[in-house]
C-alpha cells in the first residue's frame, strides 16, 4: 500500500519535467550536407488541392443528400 | 568490481591527471572533451571511477604537484562527482559537477582564444542531463527537483560568457539549444525570450555563421515557440528551416519538426501528402488531412477528438481546432459546384436551409441563426465573399472567386 502511494506521487512529480517533442543531440562534430531525401520532406505538400472536383465518395453523398431533402420539399 | 590494487589505483589517477594537464597545456580541447563526459560510461571514465572509489584521498595526488594543483578547482570536485556517479547517487553527482563547472568556466574565460569550446559543451550538456537524473531521484525520495532549474541559471552565466565579442561568439547557439531544452522541459518557456533576443539582435554576428546543428536545433524550438503564439507565417519559417536544414538520417527529428509544421501548413492552406504522414508515422493527421479536403465537419471533429490527447501533450490542438472554418469553406464550396451543376443560373444563391440539410447530414444540429452566424464570420474572415438576403435566408455568393484562396496566409483575424 505504501509503496504503490509513493509510485503515484512519483508519477505526479514526473509530469511536470516532460517534453515529449526534445529534440535529439546532434554529435558535437556532426556535419551533414543538405541531401535529396531532406528535401524530399521538404517537397512533399500540395496548395492545389482545394480543386472544383465532386466526384468522390464524399461529394457524392453530399449532392444524393441535398437532392433528396430538394424532393422533399 | 573485479579486484583492484591501491598501485593499480593510483596509477589511474595521476593518468588521468596528466591526461588533463597536457590536454590544456597543449590546447587539445577534443581530448579535454573526452575526459569531461561523465554520462558518456567511457571505460577509462568508470575504471577512473573505480579507482577512485578505492584509493579515496585523490586530493593528495592533487595537491601534490603544481601542474595538477592548478585545475584542483575543477578536478577536485569533479572526482567527487564521478565517484558519486559511479556509486549512483546523481543529486551528489550533479552538486559536485556544478562545482566543477563552476571553476571550468573561470578557466575557460581567461582563455583568450575558443580552442577549448569543445569541452565547454560537454560540460553544458553534462549539466542538462545530471541535472535531470538528479531531479529523478529527488522526486523518486519525495523531494522537490529543483536541479534542473539550477542547470539553466548555471548556462545562462555560460551564455553570458559567450555572447559578447569574440571568437567563442559561435557557440553561444550550442548553450542557447541546451537552455531551450530545460526551459520546454521545466515549461517556462517565457525564459527564452531574452536569449533569443540576444541571438537575434545581434549585429556583430551573423547568424548563418554559427554550426548547422545548433541553427537546426534553434530553429526547431523557436517554431514550436511561433506555434504557441499561434504566429503562423513565422512559424512556418522556422520549422520549414529546421526541415530544410536536419540531417537526413536523424529520423526522428524530422518527425519532430513535421509533428509542428503538418498543423501550422494546415492552418494556412497547405497539406501535407500522405507519402510523408506515413513515412514519419504521422497517421494522427490523416484524417484531418481528408476533412479539409471534403469539406467533412464530421471526419474533423472524429479525427480531433480520437487524438486529443496527443495534440494537447504538443499544444497544437487549438491549432487543429481553428481549422474548423476552413472545413465549413469546403462544405459551401462542394455545395456549391453541386448546385452550379445543376443549376448555373441560381448557384449564387445558397439557401441558409440548404446548409442546414448539409450539416445535420453530417450530425450537426444548428438552427438558422447559428448557420446565419457561421457564414457571417466565414464571411468576415474571407473565407467567403458574399452577403446575406437576410429576409430571404439566402447568402448571395460573389460571382467573382466566391471562395477565396489562403495561399499561404493564415485565415484573417
Amino acid at each position: 500500500m505504501a509503496t504503490e502511494q509513493k509510485a503515484a506521487t512519483e508519477d505526479v512529480k514526473m509530469d511536470l519535467f516532460e517534453d515529449d517533442d526534445e529534440f535529439e543531440e546532434f554529435e558535437i562534430n556532426e556535419e551533414w550536407e543538405d541531401k535529396e531525401e531532406g528535401k524530399e520532406a521538404t517537397q512533399q505538400w500540395e496548395d492545389d488541392w482545394d480543386d472544383d472536383d465532386v466526384n468522390d465518395d464524399f461529394s457524392l453523398q453530399l449532392r444524393r443528400e441535398l437532392e433528396k431533402n430538394t424532393e422533399k420539399n | 568490481m573485479a579486484y583492484l590494487s591501491m598501485g593499480e589505483a593510483h596509477r589511474r589517477i595521476t593518468d588521468y591527471l596528466n591526461r588533463f594537464s597536457d590536454a590544456v597545456f597543449s590546447q587539445d580541447g577534443a581530448s579535454l572533451k573526452q575526459l569531461l563526459s561523465l554520462s558518456a560510461n567511457s571505460p577509462s571514465l568508470l575504471s577512473l571511477a573505480d579507482a577512485l572509489n578505492v584509493f579515496q584521498d585523490a586530493n593528495r595526488l592533487i595537491k601534490q604537484s603544481e601542474k595538477y594543483a592548478q585545475y584542483g578547482e575543477i578536478i577536485a570536485p569533479l572526482f567527487r562527482s564521478l565517484q558519486s556517479y559511479r556509486l549512483g547517487n546523481l543529486v551528489d553527482t550533479y552538486s559536485a559537477f556544478e562545482k566543477a563547472a563552476n571553476a571550468f568556466i573561470q578557466e575557460f574565460r581567461n582563455w583568450e582564444s575558443a580552442w577549448a569550446l569543445e569541452a565547454l559543451f560537454v560540460v553544458a550538456y553534462e549539466i542538462r542531463v545530471l541535472a535531470e537524473r538528479a531531479d529523478k531521484e529527488l522526486a523518486s525520495n519525495g523531494k522537490s527537483p529543483e536541479k534542473l532549474k539550477g542547470a539553466g541559471s548555471f548556462l545562462m552565466k555560460v551564455f553570458g560568457v559567450l555572447a559578447g565579442k569574440g571568437p567563442k561568439r559561435v557557440g553561444a547557439l550550442y548553450v542557447t539549444c541546451q537552455l531551450f531544452k530545460i526551459y520546454f522541459k521545466l515549461g517556462t518557456v517565457h525564459l527564452c525570450r531574452s536569449v533569443i533576443r540576444s541571438i537575434e539582435t545581434a549585429r556583430i554576428f551573423d547568424f548563418e555563421e554559427f554550426p548547422k546543428r545548433d541553427k537546426v536545433t534553434y530553429m526547431y524550438y523557436t517554431g514550436r515557440l511561433e506555434v504557441f503564439n499561434e504566429n503562423f507565417p513565422a512559424a512556418d519559417h522556422k520549422l520549414s528551416y529546421a526541415l530544410m536544414h536536419c540531417n537526413p538520417n536523424s529520423e526522428a527529428n524530422i518527425r519532430m519538426i513535421l509533428k509542428y509544421l503538418i498543423p501550422v501548413k494546415l492552418s494556412i492552406g497547405i497539406l501535407p501528402k500522405d507519402q510523408l504522414l506515413e513515412k514519419y508515422n504521422l497517421v494522427e493527421y490523416k484524417n484531418v488531412v481528408q476533412a479539409l479536403k471534403r469539406g467533412d465537419l464530421r471526419l474533423l471533429r472524429h479525427a480531433l477528438q480520437e487524438h486529443e490527447d496527443r495534440f494537447l501533450r504538443s499544444g497544437v490542438f487549438l491549432v487543429l481546432e481553428k481549422l474548423e472554418l476552413q472545413v465549413y469553406q469546403r462544405l459551401l464550396k462542394k455545395i456549391y459546384i453541386i448546385q452550379k451543376q445543376k443549376d448555373p443560373s441560381k448557384a449564387h444563391q445558397m439557401k441558409l436551409e440548404t446548409i442546414i440539410k448539409a450539416l445535420k447530414w453530417l450530425e450537426m444540429d444548428m438552427d438558422l441563426d447559428e448557420v446565419e452566424c457561421i457564414v457571417a464570420i466565414l464571411i468576415y474572415k474571407n473565407l467567403v465573399k458574399g452577403y446575406f438576403a437576410h429576409k430571404s435566408k439566402v447568402v448571395v455568393l460573389s460571382k467573382q472567386d466566391p471562395f477565396p484562396k489562403l495561399n499561404g496566409r493564415p485565415v484573417n483575424s
